[in-house]
């Protein structure tokens, strides 16, 4: 009998040493009365430092008893924590969410902010990218949008003006043929590799095609992916790949480093971009001259057309359900969106902010002119699918670039995946 | 006997060839942990024109590591002697004792490790909230202990099943309780099956992301892993940073190995018993 | 002695206590789960109509069929170790080196594998510029849906082999060299050695590396796939596990999740059983 009391107590001993240091550890995860815990995967970003600075200064003046904790989650697997959390039932009070698909599938978790964030309503723009339901789950941070970049000094070597990008796609595409013939350079870098390529192309280049009708029916969910337009941009996506237009091996070409390093680079004198965020201005102006960047609006693929900037909200904050005070959350999320923190967020973090009464004058003509676009701008086209849909598009992308699907087979099927989202 | 030591050199130029393939990409990080960003972006493969440590200190310094360092630390060390332990002594009980359920046990432990840990993510975070364990330190060690126990427990046991029965019957004789012949029999022989494990045990843990980003949400707990990954922004694409952030993740388990290498290889001979 | 006859539950009680609260239980609630609804039907018994709908899904079937092409490559990822062990013990030169360095991509975590190797497989790569060299067109390596699953494997393989190869070498040293001289006075080509002496002397670990090697392949390729191809081209390199991940995280379809869990961990029981009772009938096996 003393043997096993004697292994009993060193397994006490083995349990109690496997908890060494855990008192140090901080408490719960979840926010109490006098705690709020934000997740996003920005605040690890020294960029945002300021931003954030900004907007905790704000909120500490309203409620200087509520500490704020900003928990940093890598992006990759973001999504999949904050499922976890949502059906473990415990979790951050505020987060943070994309716009779009990302944020509709999951209003369940999230508290409607309408009653509390009114008075920014005029102030910010971008808030139907995160209105379910007729209701708004969060207050938008960035604007997010996909303008056609294009790199002057390759149209310079080429002998073309980069004063006057071509309007029409026909035009495109023979100043490309000539760039690539003067200058070995290709006419788009692409990266498809995550199957977001096609996203920004039907969003960059779908104001080329529909007509003004048929965008905002699709907008508004009565999409008719057999029209001849719509089946256009798909044709045009496997055309451009198969005609040697866009840089080599998109299939396995990374979008968020290796495509728009390609551009920087200068092999290949367009890309589809981003406002904020990556991939946009700020980024390309590490390596090419701010003088030598363009951006074009797109051209106009069918007559009829009028090509237009896609834009939505970007980023924004929510507010999850079981936060102890829901009043105060939201509170958090006005203050993350205050004038003061996102010109910060701006200056810094070279994002296009939801206040567009932000001076930007200062980043440059190709900023001026993308901002000048906004009033005049349209949702884009791929926010308006449904998570589910915009994965199947990812793939039947890459199958389009690959052979081993035929347009029509794909368009059959985003229909029906479309129909049941 | 010339022909076949010429076959042996034949066979060593393909093996070196081998060698040189699992170096380089190790040797390749480290040089792009000494680059900067832009030297990087313009040529990713030559070497770095002057070496310096910048990233490092980032990749420590931004990432709060020394902090994770401690936690992975004090996390894998708990695991692997629990891992160690509890195996042990399952894997004698299960590969030298007969008992009823053994074979049943045994079968067990290996369905157990056809689980893909995808399999219970999901339910698992729920179990270990309602258990209070969710971000705590005891609740990862306990995680990792579950993951990798059915691993330890099949391996300990094929190697206990090794050992001749005469052995045990012997230590019995001279009078050992079965918790005797554990401790003073057994615990020796299986030490060089122990290191292996251990180290194998030690390796997994080190290098989890999916677990330990599952069950420890909150920034102050990360392992140190997590906080490489967590390197890598949404967008991020400081690649010299990160390159920077796994060197110092890899010289640990790194210099583990090597100081144990020896025993790994130096045989597992205590187990076969001549005359 | 009543207490020593209790003993070996005593020495398994702790681990299996473990593996019932932070396995079974989990696995079983996840079962169970499989069987209510997703997003509106959250919660609501839905029977086997996640499995309907994953049967459906072409995504799934293929993720089940690149499963039973990992299965058929299962011998090439157990042979290059076995033989690079072989070679190491019979002491080629270099082989203390070898035996030091294989072992090192085993200390990367798979994401970090996966990370380099994107770099290395690039289209524009150094692995395509080798090709050049040679006079061989570039190889999409991971965006030609015909060769990705299998750049992914390679990787996986690089990555593992030196676990395995430890194991092996820990099998030699128990091998009774003896039985190796004889052979090798006679002259026996090494083929032949390794048939009749190494095979069989070494049946027991062949079968260890034979499972753990299959476990790694069914799940663990997890990190590679999200780093390498995420399940592209048009989800050619979709495993089941990443198909959950993606349900899971992604869709936020927890049931589905779990329906293709359960299926997953079905498939892998009948394969283990295969295997084993394979290994078993071919007589190897003590």
């Amino acid at each position: 009998m003393k043997r096993p009391a004697r292994w009993a107590a060193a397994l006490a001993a083995a349990l109690a040493l496997a908890g060494c240091g855990s008192a140090s550890g901080p408490g719960q995860s979840t926010g109490g009365e006098h705690k709020l815990v934000v997740w996003d995967w920005k605040s690890g970003d020294p960029s945002a430092a300021a931003y954030l600075e900004k907007a905790k200064a704000d909120f500490a003046g309203k409620h200087p008893g509520v500490t704020v904790e900003f928990v940093a989650q890598p992006f990759d697997q973001y999504y999949t924590l904050l499922g976890a959390a949502i059906q473990a039932g415990e979790g951050p009070d505020v987060m943070l969410f994309n716009g779009g698909g990302r944020i509709r599938d999951r209003v369940d978790a999230l508290v409607p902010l309408d009653p509390h964030v009114a008075e920014d309503r005029n102030r910010l723009t971008g808030w139907d990218a995160f209105v379910a339901n007729g209701q708004t789950y969060a207050s938008p941070v960035t604007l997010q949008g996909h303008p056609v970049y294009f790199n002057k000094k390759l149209y310079r070597q080429a002998g073309l003006d980069p004063d006057s990008p071509p309007v029409t796609w026909t035009d495109f595409t023979s100043q490309c043929a000539t760039i690539k013939d003067r200058t070995g350079a290709r006419c788009f870098a692409l990266g498809n590799k995550e199957g977001a390529g096609i996203q920004f192309f039907l969003s960059g280049l779908g104001s080329g095609a529909l007509t003004d009708q048929e965008y905002r029916d699709w907008i508004a969910g009565n999409r008719d992916w057999s029209s001849p337009n719509v089946k256009r941009i798909f044709e045009l996506w496997a055309e451009t790949d198969a005609t040697g237009l866009n840089t080599e091996g998109a299939n396995s070409t990374a979008m968020f480093n290796d495509s728009f390093a390609k551009f920087q680079s200068g092999e290949a004198a367009h890309v589809i971009g981003l406002m904020s965020d990556v991939g946009h201005w700020q980024d390309f102006g590490e390596f090419i001259d701010p003088g030598d960047l363009g951006v074009m609006p797109a051209p106009a693929i069918t007559s009829g057309a009028a090509p237009s900037l896609p834009f939505d909200g970007g980023i924004g904050y929510a507010v999850a359900k079981w936060t102890a005070d829901p009043a105060i959350a939201a509170d958090l999320v006005r203050s993350l969106t205050t004038k003061d923190a996102l010109t910060a967020f701006h200056a810094d973090a070279g994002a296009i902010a939801a206040d567009t009464s932000i001076d930007v004058s200062k980043a440059g003509p190709v900023v001026s002119q993308i901002v000048s676009g906004i009033s005049g701008g349209e949702p884009a086209l791929h926010v308006a699918l449904s998570s589910e849909t915009l994965d199947l598009m990812g793939r039947l992308s890459q199958q389009l670039l690959s052979g081993s699907v035929t347009v029509e087979d794909a368009l059959a099927q985003l229909a029906a995946s479309d129909r049941n989202g | 006997m010339a022909a076949a030591r010429a076959g042996r050199w034949l066979a060593s130029v393909p093996m070196a060839a081998l060698a040189l393939a699992t170096i380089y990409p190790l040797v390749f990080t480290t040089n792009v942990a000494l680059k900067t960003r832009r030297e990087y972006v313009l040529d990713r493969f030559a070497p770095a024109e002057a070496p310096h440590a910048d990233n490092l200190v980032t990749a420590w310094e931004s990432a709060g590591m020394a902090r994770y360092f401690t936690t992975s630390l004090i996390v894998v060390t708990c695991a692997v002697v629990l891992l160690l332990w509890l195996g042990s002594m399952a894997g004698f009980a299960i590969g030298s004792l007969r008992f009823r359920g053994s074979r049943t046990l045994f079968l067990g432990c290996l369905a157990a490790l056809f689980v893909p840990f995808q399999v219970i993510m999901v339910p698992l975070a729920r179990t270990m909230a309602d258990l209070g364990l969710l971000d705590t330190r005891p609740g990862l060690v306990l995680a990792y202990v579950a993951q990798f126990l059915p691993f330890t427990i099949f391996l300990m046991a094929s190697y206990y099943a090794h050992i001749p029965a005469e052995i045990v019957d012997a230590a019995r004789i001279d009078g050992n309780t079965t918790f005797g012949v554990y401790r003073r029999i057994m615990l020796p022989m299986g030490t060089p099956a122990l290191i292996s494990v251990g180290i194998l045990d030690a390796l997994f843990c080190w290098n989890d992301v999916l677990i330990a980003l599952l069950l420890m949400p909150s920034a102050g707990n990360r392992t140190l892993m997590v906080g490489v990954t967590s390197l890598r922004g949404q967008y991020s694409d400081n690649i010299p940073v990160f390159a920077a952030g796994v060197l110092i993740a890899a010289v640990p388990v790194l210099v583990i190995y090597l100081f144990f290498q020896r025993h790994i290889a130096e045989g597992v001979t205590a187990g076969s018993t001549k005359g | 002695m009543g207490v020593d006859r209790l003993a070996p539950y005593v020495l398994v009680a702790p681990a299996v206590l473990i593996l019932v609260v932070l396995r079974l239980y989990p696995l079983a609630l996840g079962v169970n789960f499989s069987f209510t609804g997703d997003g509106e039907r959250d919660g609501t018994a839905v029977g086997l109509d996640n499995y309907a709908t994953l049967f459906d899904d072409p995504l799934f079937l293929g993720s089940l069929r690149n499963v039973a092409l990992l299965v058929l490559l299962l011998p090439v990822a157990v042979a290059i170790p076995g033989l690079l062990a072989t070679f190491i013990y019979l002491r080629v030169p270099g082989h203390r080196v070898f035996r030091g360095v294989y072992f090192f991509p085993a200390v990367l975590s798979p994401v970090i594998a996966g990370a380099i190797f994107n770099l290395l497989l690039a289209f524009d790569g150094p692995a395509n510029a080798v090709l050049g060299a040679v006079g061989l067109g570039p190889v999409d390596w991971l965006g030609d849906p015909d060769i990705a699953l299998f750049a992914v494997v390679g990787v996986h393989v690089w990555a593992t082999f030196g676990m395995a190869l430890v194991v092996f070498l820990a099998g030699f040293s128990t091998l009774d060299s003896t039985l190796l001289d004889a052979a090798r006075i006679d002259g026996a080509a090494l083929p032949r050695l390794i048939w009749h002496v190494i095979v069989p002397g070494l049946s027991r670990t062949i079968q260890f590396v034979f499972v753990t090697t299959m476990i790694g392949l069914l799940t663990s390729m997890f990190g590679l796939l999200y780093v390498m191809t995420g399940g592209g081209p048009g989800g050619a390199t979709y495993l089941p596990e990443y198909y959950i991940w993606i349900q899971q995280g992604q869709l936020d379809r927890p049931a589905l999740a779990s329906a293709a869990s359960t299926v997953l961990f079905l498939v892998m029981v009948v394969v283990g059983l295969l295997q084993i009772s394979l290994l078993r009938r071919s007589g190897r096996v003590d």
